[in-house]
């Protein structure tokens, strides 16, 4: 499954590219992470409960940041299996400049199996866009309260 | 042979409509199923299934599991490794068998493969605690299409096999070239039979018990072959077959899909030795749905040749059979029955046909309603109604100008195939009169000009049925039936053709009560439990009624002779017919009941010379041919040009089964099966992604068509007995489903036709319709 997309922070391009690699701040921002741990540089253990209609699981993985053009764009590498099935995603995020904000744009590919993918593939479509929403949500929350 | 239109009840009871006799305890919920079976001491068994259609297992971990409190056991591949394989029972020139075992070894093959099994006091500790056994996975890469998989560099599925072909087979009749020279018209079409999930209302379940002071396994489960099930298992356990009782109870319909031994029948049986204790496992609507076996998936390309007048002159077909990642019971054999009825019910004697097996990290294949002829039919008919259009012929009249008549049966086909009897005429014509089809296409005409897609479609289909004599089956080809009479002179039937739903315990009952001139009520028939009846087959391929109907008659021949020979004792005479139940003196017309002749050969004061006392026989009977039945299918539609849409205006089946015993059960078999052929034509699909996830993995996501979904059916019969059998029946349990799918594509087919569609594939989805719509008709 593909996914992608923009989103509009309103914070400087270097101040974004930071914040998105900022584990304390992705672990409060990603939904249902209850876990992010840096294991070596740019690669963190991740634990994260995903709820998909009516099934849910807790899901252990890894998140690892690749390519690293500082400031302007990364790619995230992301697996996790649990109960109901296991996922892999990747996906690039590029930053540029939009007046006092940063325009982030992403796009990746989402591969998921087990239960997950036998039950739930009419619903991960709009599960991933609800959690993209959620997390760009939270991220601007986050730009809010500590801008403030 | 007469074709006689109307069916008429030969018998008191036989061609009757007489209900169901199951059905009271089905409906009431009285019923036994493997799942109501509760033992002492019982525990439950929950497997552990791979979420990768392909990879590496680098370790197991069921520490955390174990320690749930009431998990009794885990087991993985270790500890099954010398039990089994789980067995293919077909034979093929050159065919690879992947040695099976019934858990995963070092490698998983397909998504849903069995890894371990947990088993514990209850279903749900059970449960999750498989949730807690920790496997390592390496995933590798997959490959879930069958021409991908022939495709160079594709992944391979088994890696002795890099080319991932399990078998090639090629056959040959006639002479196709010199057909295909003279041709005037070629046609040729890719043609697609998607994988179907057979979706049993009663998922598959098993319960085993162990004796040890017996050292006897008796194993409960849902199957259409109890008693080469126990064959089978006993080999696959190493258990003599002496010890090993199978019970199949009641059983929620089948279709094909328990027609086979799985590796959770063995493994049950391996855990009920292993921890003393009764086990059961009931397979949930998911794991149904990706390991019980599916059906169909074929691609086929078709090439047919005739002449300008409509005269076919040959067929040529290439059919990639996907296979799944093994050999379950019948696999392989399934494409080589398409093969056998390419020719469909026409003349023509060329043919060429070439199968390629392929290996896919999927479920496997097997025999799902129809099991290789529905594919054929399909073909056939999709190619003739083709070669109408480029003709610009009538389809009922290109069909008319190429079937054999009916003093050419018996009929010899390209494909060494010898048509018991038909008069492949008569039930077309019926059904186009059933239509009024000259008002019908002038009807559609008028339709067109209002901007309406209205399409009327034929189907013509003949099956091969009644398997078979045992030279041509892989088991054997026979049925077999006891048939006892009490003291008190009631009867029991033992039926070696273990029914899953065809109702043979009314059927059955019939014949029986007919021959001896009995009440329906004084006769039972019992079945499905190794231990009570004497060997049999089992009931798939249409073959109940036509191989162990036979054998329950023949078994009643014999025993009448015995009830003479008892009657003659009690009246003293010499001259004694056996008739409505009694046994008369033909001189001075006394007579004597059938009770009293049972009691005098149970009490067996005095005997005839030579006989034993008691009344019981058992018959094992062969049939000499297969059985061909047919017949002739009309669907309308219309197409919704706003939404691609398929509505069924009307559905006419005129089937030709030979003899009916049952015009009630004949309807409902009828009924069924075109429910089944119309869920393939519109709507079933197993879909699994480019990684062999099998993502319509559950009812929302898979399609079964509904009560509501149904049109009105009208049917009717045209009757050419087969003359295989003393009965005259051919068997109608797969002719519905057989009919039904070219049917409705040639139907919507024929809708779109003013657009320039000349095929679609199958399941015609509102969503592929409104594109051809949206590209006026160019796929």
């Amino acid at each position: 499954m593909k996914i992608s997309g923009t989103h509009l922070l309103a914070l400087g391009q270097e101040g974004a590219y930071r914040l998105l690699q900022d584990p304390e701040v992705l672990a409060k921002c990603m939904p249902g992470c209850e876990a992010l741990v840096r294991i070596r540089e740019n690669e963190y253990q991740m634990k994260m409960k995903m709820a998909l209609a009516s099934f849910s699981g807790l899901f252990d993985g890894t998140v690892k940041i690749a390519d690293a053009e500082p400031s302007s764009s990364f790619r995230l590498l992301v697996e996790g299996k649990g109960k109901i099935g296991f996922m892999k995603g990747e996906g690039r995020l590029r930053l540029s400049p939009d007046g006092t904000g940063t325009q982030v744009a992403y796009d990746g590919d989402v591969q998921v199996g087990g239960t997950l993918a036998a039950v739930g593939q009419r619903l991960i479509d709009t599960t991933a866009r609800m959690m993209i929403k959620r997390f760009f949500d939270k991220l601007d929350e986050n730009v809010r309260t500590t801008s403030t | 042979m007469a074709t006689i239109l109307t069916p008429q009840a030969t018998g008191k009871l036989v061609g009757k409509r007489v209900r169901r006799r199951e059905d009271p305890r089905l409906i009431t919920g009285t019923a036994t199923y493997v799942d109501d079976i509760q033992k002492p001491g019982m525990h439950h068994a929950c497997i552990v299934r791979s979420p990768y259609a392909a990879a590496r297992i680098k370790g197991i971990n069921a520490q955390a599991a174990l320690a749930l409190p009431g998990v009794a056991a885990v087991f993985t591949g270790k500890d099954v490794a010398a039990l089994g394989p789980v067995p293919c029972g077909a034979s093929l020139p050159g065919l690879r068998v992947p040695h099976h075992h019934i858990l995963a070894q070092d490698r998983v093959y397909f998504t849903g493969h069995p890894v371990a099994v947990v088993v514990a006091t209850d279903r749900y500790i059970a449960r999750d605690a498989a949730d807690l056994v920790e496997v390592d996975y390496e995933e590798l890469p997959a490959v879930a299409a069958p021409e991908k998989a022939l495709a160079p560099g594709a992944p391979a599925v088994h890696p002795e096999w890099p080319d991932n072909t399990a078998f090639t087979y090629h056959q040959e009749g006639g002479d196709v070239n010199k057909a295909f020279a003279e041709a005037e018209v070629i046609v040729k079409q890719r043609i697609i039979s998607q994988r179907l999930i057979p979706t049993a209302m009663e998922t598959r379940g098993v319960v085993a018990e162990w004796q040890p002071g017996d050292k006897a396994l008796t194993v409960y489960s849902s199957s259409q072959i109890p008693h080469l099930l126990r064959s089978l298992l006993a080999g696959m356990l190493g258990l003599p077959e002496n010890r090993l009782r199978v019970v199949v109870p009641e059983v929620g319909g089948g279709f094909g899909s328990k027609l086979n031994v799985y590796a959770e029948e063995a493994l049950m049986g391996f855990v009920a030795m292993k921890i003393g204790k009764p086990v059961k496992w009931i397979e949930s609507r998911r794991e149904n749905f990706l390991c019980t076996i599916h059906g169909r998936g074929h691609v086929d390309y078709y090439e047919i040749a005739a002449k300008k007048d409509g005269t076919i002159l040959g067929l040529k077909l290439k059919l990639i059979q996907d296979l799944g990642a093994y050999h379950q019971l019948l696999t392989p054999a399934i494409p080589t029955l398409s093969v056998l009825m390419m020719p469909g019910l026409y003349r023509f004697k060329n043919i060429l046909a070439d199968i390629v097996g392929v290996f896919t990290n999927c479920v496997p294949t097997d025999a799902y309603r129809g099991a290789g002829r529905p594919e054929a039919t399909h073909g056939i008919e999709r190619m003739v109604d083709m070669l109408a259009a480029e003709l610009k012929m009538d389809p009922a009249e290109i069909r008319l100008k190429n079937f054999p008549q009916p003093d050419e049966f018996p009929f010899a086909t390209a494909t060494g195939l010898s048509y018991d009897s038909g008069d492949y005429e008569a039930p077309l014509r019926r059904a186009l009169e059933l239509v009024d089809y000259p008002r019908l296409r002038q009807e559609q005409a008028e339709a067109r000009q209002q901007g309406r897609l209205m399409g009327i479609g034929l189907s013509t289909y003949g099956e091969v049925s009644a398997f078979g004599p045992s030279p041509a089956t892989p088991a054997g080809g026979w049925e077999s039936a006891t048939v006892k009479i009490d003291p008190a002179g009631k009867v029991t039937v033992l039926t070696g053709a273990s029914p899953h739903g065809q109702g043979e315990e009314t059927t059955f009952a019939q014949i029986a009560a007919d021959e001896l001139g009995v009440d329906l009520e004084d006769v039972i028939v019992l079945h499905g439990d190794t231990a009570v009846v004497q060997y049999g087959i089992g009931t798939f391929g249409s073959r109940a009624t036509a191989v162990g109907g036979p054998a329950v008659y023949y078994a009643i021949q014999k025993l009448k002779e015995k009830i003479q020979k008892f009657g003659a004792l009690l009246l003293e005479s010499a001259e004694v017919t056996f008739t409505n139940g009694n046994c008369v003196c033909n001189r001075n017309g006394k007579s004597v009941t059938l009770a009293q002749v049972a009691a005098a050969s149970y009490r067996a004061m005095k005997l005839p010379p030579g006989e034993e006392p008691g009344l019981q026989v058992t018959y094992f009977w062969e049939p000499p041919n297969f059985t061909f039945p047919f017949g002739a299918h009309i669907a309308v539609t219309e197409v919704d040009r706003e939404t691609g849409r398929v509505s069924i205006l009307r559905y006419v089946a005129v089937d030709d089964c030979g003899n009916i015993i049952n015009p009630l059960l004949v309807d409902g078999q009828v009924h069924g099966g075109v429910a089944q052929g119309m869920g393939q034509a519109l709507y079933e699909q197993a879909v699994y992604d480019n990684n062999g996830q099998l993502l319509s993995g559950e009812l929302t996501d898979y399609a079964i068509p509904k009560a509501g979904m149904m049109p009105w059916l009208e049917t009717g019969h045209t009757i050419t007995p087969s003359p295989v059998n003393p009965l005259g029946v051919k068997g109608v349990g797969e002719a519905g489903t057989i009919g039904a799918s070219p049917a409705l594509v040639n139907s919507v087919v024929d809708a779109l036709s003013p657009l320039g569609v000349r095929h679609i594939d199958m399941p015609m989805l509102p969503e592929k319709i409104w594109q051809l719509l949206q590209q006026g008709g160019q796929a």
